[in-house]
C-alpha cells in the first residue's frame, strides 16, 4: 500500500486510514510468518532451534514474499481490469 | 507497530492519544490471535492418538519444540520484514 492520502481529509478519517493501513500490516506479517513457517520449517521437531537451512529459507521467503506483496500492489494499483 | 509508520497527520494530543489505544488493541487482539495459531498448529503436528487423556511425554516434548520454534521463526521474520520495510538490500 504505497501512497500519499487525498488532501482535504480532516483528522478523524486520517486516522480510521491509518487504522486499517496498521491493520492490513499486521496481517501481511501473520500471513507471511504463517506461510514461511509451512515453508520452511519440517514439521517433526527433532529439535527446538532452527538449523542452518531453516534460517536461510526463512530469509529468503521472507524477501520473496515481500516482492510478491509489491508486485501484486502494482498489479492491482495500476487500475486496468486484470488480463 | 509504531506511530513512525503513519505519516502526514497534525499534530494534535487527542489523535495521538487515540492512535496509542489504536495501537494497543491491535498488539492485544495480536497476541491473542498469535497463541490460538500455536496452539492450533502444534497440536495438529503432534497429537495424533487419543489412548489416552493426558499428554504423553513424546507428545508433550514435540509441543514444545514446536513452540519454541515457532517463535523463534516469528522473530527472525520480525527482524527481515522490519529491513525490508526500510528499505535495507539483502545479499541474495
Amino acid at each position: 500500500m504505497a501512497g500519499v492520502p487525498p488532501a482535504g481529509l480532516d483528522n478523524e478519517q486520517m486516522l480510521g486510514i491509518a487504522e486499517k493501513e496498521m491493520e492490513y500490516r499486521v496481517e501481511l506479517f501473520n500471513k507471511m510468518t504463517q506461510s514461511c513457517f509451512n515453508k520452511c520449517v519440517d514439521n517433526k521437531y527433532k529439535e527446538s532451534e532452527l538449523n542452518m537451512g531453516e534460517n536461510s529459507c526463512i530469509d529468503r521467503c521472507v524477501s520473496k514474499y515481500w516482492h510478491v506483496t509489491n508486485l501484486i500492489g502494482q498489479l492491482l494499483g495500476s487500475g486496468r481490469p486484470p488480463v | 507497530m509504531d506511530k513512525s509508520m503513519i505519516a502526514n497527520m497534525e499534530s494534535n494530543p487527542e489523535a495521538d492519544q487515540r492512535m496509542a489505544i489504536m495501537i494497543d488493541q491491535l498488539q492485544i487482539r495480536d497476541s491473542l490471535r498469535m497463541y490460538n495459531n500455536l496452539v492450533e498448529r502444534c497440536f495438529h503436528d503432534c497429537v495424533d492418538t487419543f489412548k489416552h487423556k493426558s499428554l504423553q511425554k513424546q507428545e508433550e516434548t514435540c509441543v514444545r519444540r514446536c513452540a519454541e520454534k515457532f517463535l523463534k521463526h516469528s522473530m527472525r521474520v520480525g527482524m527481515r520484514f522490519a529491513e525490508l520495510n526500510q528499505g535495507a538490500a539483502t545479499q541474495d
